[in-house]
């Protein structure tokens, strides 16, 4: 019996383990350590590789911890007919997760904002003026969605874009904080995501210390705003480098 | 056949590669000639065969399967539902591929590709072996009707009809043994109340070719792959697992139940027919050149299990036919060991 049209049964997954777990945070618990034994300000080591997808015109698969993220980019190529002409190139994106990407099957789909989000933190690192009268697709697919999902992916798109030629100011690095009490953790995982109080993302060009897009929400106080940004600046930095290492290793690589 | 302004200079490499965008058919048929391909393969050798299991830690059974460049992630999750009425004690299987945009240009999101729907059916044809049944109805309804327009002329026609009628169900009986990989009953948990349905989503992640062969490689090494998780009976009646829930003293539902037993795997492989050759399986370029395609698929006994030839332009003779399953039947072989060594592989971890 396959499943058939129409009449496809209501399931439910056994593993309803998450709702009845406690807090990992209590009160002013200082002891507490993160689920997978990081310090506060540490992030998860990052794998970052160009070249994911052999059809595309640049790609680049990134891993941080069990964060999976595959971007493929297209173009510059010609523009739908329904767009007005424009001196400009356009830049089009868009996140998708896979089914399986959350613990409970087809939750991805709640991040309707992801796409726009993505493209208003690439559009000003572009130069959107050397491709003219074209487009460049941006297309994302979050293999497994282990916290932070959305810095990774702005990363990752950045190192595609690269890869596939595009004229950038820069690459764009993207770090998310979440504060948990008064505890400021970077990198957050899916477990302590979905118990934060507030979570701050800042994606920026590291050599240029432009930022080019900053999200708040949830509750702050000034002091903490001030040191999670620090703390995302410093570490946009170190993640830059990471990426930059990674597009050398893949040129030096091509040129054998 | 000759190359247009075959002199010396047409040998630089910017050239060549015009050449190939300009007149794709001739640049393959020039190979042809030689008896290789654009990429260095004689005709009937598959690309470069990589599978990895336990791709996706999220999953209860996942397998990242490459054929040359063309990726497929394959994950399998469980989930618990009421069986219906007419198969209280069987699983279910619910098959999805999808071919998101990051893994082809022709793909934009929203607008879904033309080839996924077609490799999905086909993909759950092979695994459940559902048109079994849908060709089984139809054949019991032919006699049917057959039985009633010839039930009014001699009594000696009824009589054979009986005897064919007899043949028939005697096959329809034979083609049940045969059933798919899985046999959907080890997919039950309680009787009527609960069992498995196990959703199996097939993601595209570069599209290169031959994306039939390498989504059922996928498909088959995520099973082989998958863990059920030990689960139990809570007191409100829903199936949830035991060491989460603190049931560990309880009788776990199915603790004989931890892996699925696949009966004959099915494996493929796809050919495009040109003319009087055959190119084992095919990268997207030549896909597109040369439009006719033959997939077989072949069990791990080297019984048929399906043949596809969806129209085309050449016409397929039958000796081109035996050939595309001969060279099936050794690919077979090859993914057969590949599937085994990685089996193994994960077996020392």
């Amino acid at each position: 019996m396959a499943a058939k049209p129409g009449s496809a049964p209501v399931t439910y997954s056994p593993n309803l383990g998450q709702k009845t777990r406690p807090p990992i945070f209590k009160d002013n618990d200082l002891d507490w350590v993160r689920p997978d034994g990081r310090g506060f300000h540490q992030c998860r080591p990052a794998f970052f590789r160009t070249g994911a997808v052999n059809s595309a015109s640049g790609s680049a698969y990134a891993e941080l911890g069990s964060t999976k993220v595959i971007v493929s980019v297209f173009g510059p190529r010609e523009s739908k007919k329904a767009m007005m002409y424009s001196d400009t190139g356009r830049l089009n994106c868009n996140v998708s997760y896979t089914t399986f990407a959350t613990p409970v099957r087809g939750q991805g789909s709640d991040h309707k904002e992801f796409s726009s989000m993505l493209h208003k933190a690439l559009e000003g690192a572009i130069m959107l003026e050397t491709f003219p009268k074209t487009t460049v697709d941006v297309f994302a697919l979050v293999l497994e969605s282990g916290g932070s999902d959305l810095p990774v992916v702005i990363s990752c798109a950045s190192l595609a874009l690269a890869d596939a030629g595009i004229m950038m100011y820069d690459l764009v690095a993207a770090v998310s904080v979440s504060c948990l009490g008064k505890n400021l953790v970077i990198d957050p995982v899916l477990e302590e995501e979905s118990y934060q109080d507030g979570s701050l993302m800042l994606t920026c060009m590291p050599s240029r210390y432009e930022v080019t897009q900053l999200t708040f929400t949830g509750e702050w106080s000034t002091p903490d705003i001030n040191e999670a940004m620090q703390l995302c600046l410093d570490a946009c930095n170190k993640l830059g480098k990471v990426m930059r290492t990674c597009l050398k290793e893949a040129a030096s690589a091509s040129q054998e | 056949m000759g190359l247009p302004n075959a002199s010396g200079d047409l040998s630089t490499e910017v050239e060549v590669d015009a050449f190939r965008r300009l007149f794709p058919l001739r640049f393959y048929e020039k190979h042809l000639l030689e008896s290789i391909r654009p990429d260095a393969r004689p005709l009937g050798r598959a690309r470069e065969t990589t599978i990895a299991l336990g791709a996706v830690a999220s999953a209860n059974g996942s397998a990242l399967a490459k054929i040359g460049s063309t990726t497929m992630l394959a994950a399998i999750k469980m989930e618990v539902m009421t069986p219906s009425l007419e198969t209280p004690d069987e699983g279910c299987i619910a098959i999805d591929f999808h071919m998101p945009p990051i893994c082809s240009p022709i793909v934009r999101p929203g607008r879904p590709a033309e080839a996924a729907p077609v490799v999905a059916k086909q993909l759950s044809d092979t695994i459940l072996r559902h048109a079994n049944l849908n060709a089984k109805s139809a054949v019991c309804y032919l006699i049917f009707v057959w039985i009633q327009s010839l039930s009014s002329s001699s009594p000696l026609y009824l009589l054979m009809i009986i005897d064919v009628v007899n043949w028939v169900l005697k096959q329809l009986v034979m083609c049940n043994f045969s059933s798919g990989m899985i046999n959907l009953k080890e997919l039950s948990l309680v009787s009527g109340k609960a069992a498995w349905m196990a959703y199996l989503d097939i993601y595209c992640l570069d599209a290169d070719g031959a994306l039939f062969d390498t989504a059922l490689l996928s498909a088959v090494a995520a099973f082989s792959h998958l863990e059920i998780p030990v689960v139990s009976l809570n007191d409100d009646g829903k199936i949830v697992l035991s060491e989460e829930q603190g049931l560990s003293d309880r009788e776990p539902v199915n603790k004989e139940k931890r892996k699925i037993n696949l009966s004959s795997v099915p494996f493929s492989l796809t050919c495009v027919l040109h003319k009087k050759y055959i190119l084992a399986d095919p990268t997207a370029e030549e896909e597109s050149i040369m439009d006719t395609i033959v997939t077989v698929v072949l069990d791990s006994s080297s019984q048929l299990v399906s043949l596809h030839k969806p129209g085309g332009t050449v016409l397929a003779y039958t000796s081109a036919i035996q050939d595309c399953i001969a060279l099936t039947r050794q690919r077979v072989k090859e993914l057969q060991k590949i599937l085994e060594e990685a089996i193994s592989g994960m077996e020392v971890d």
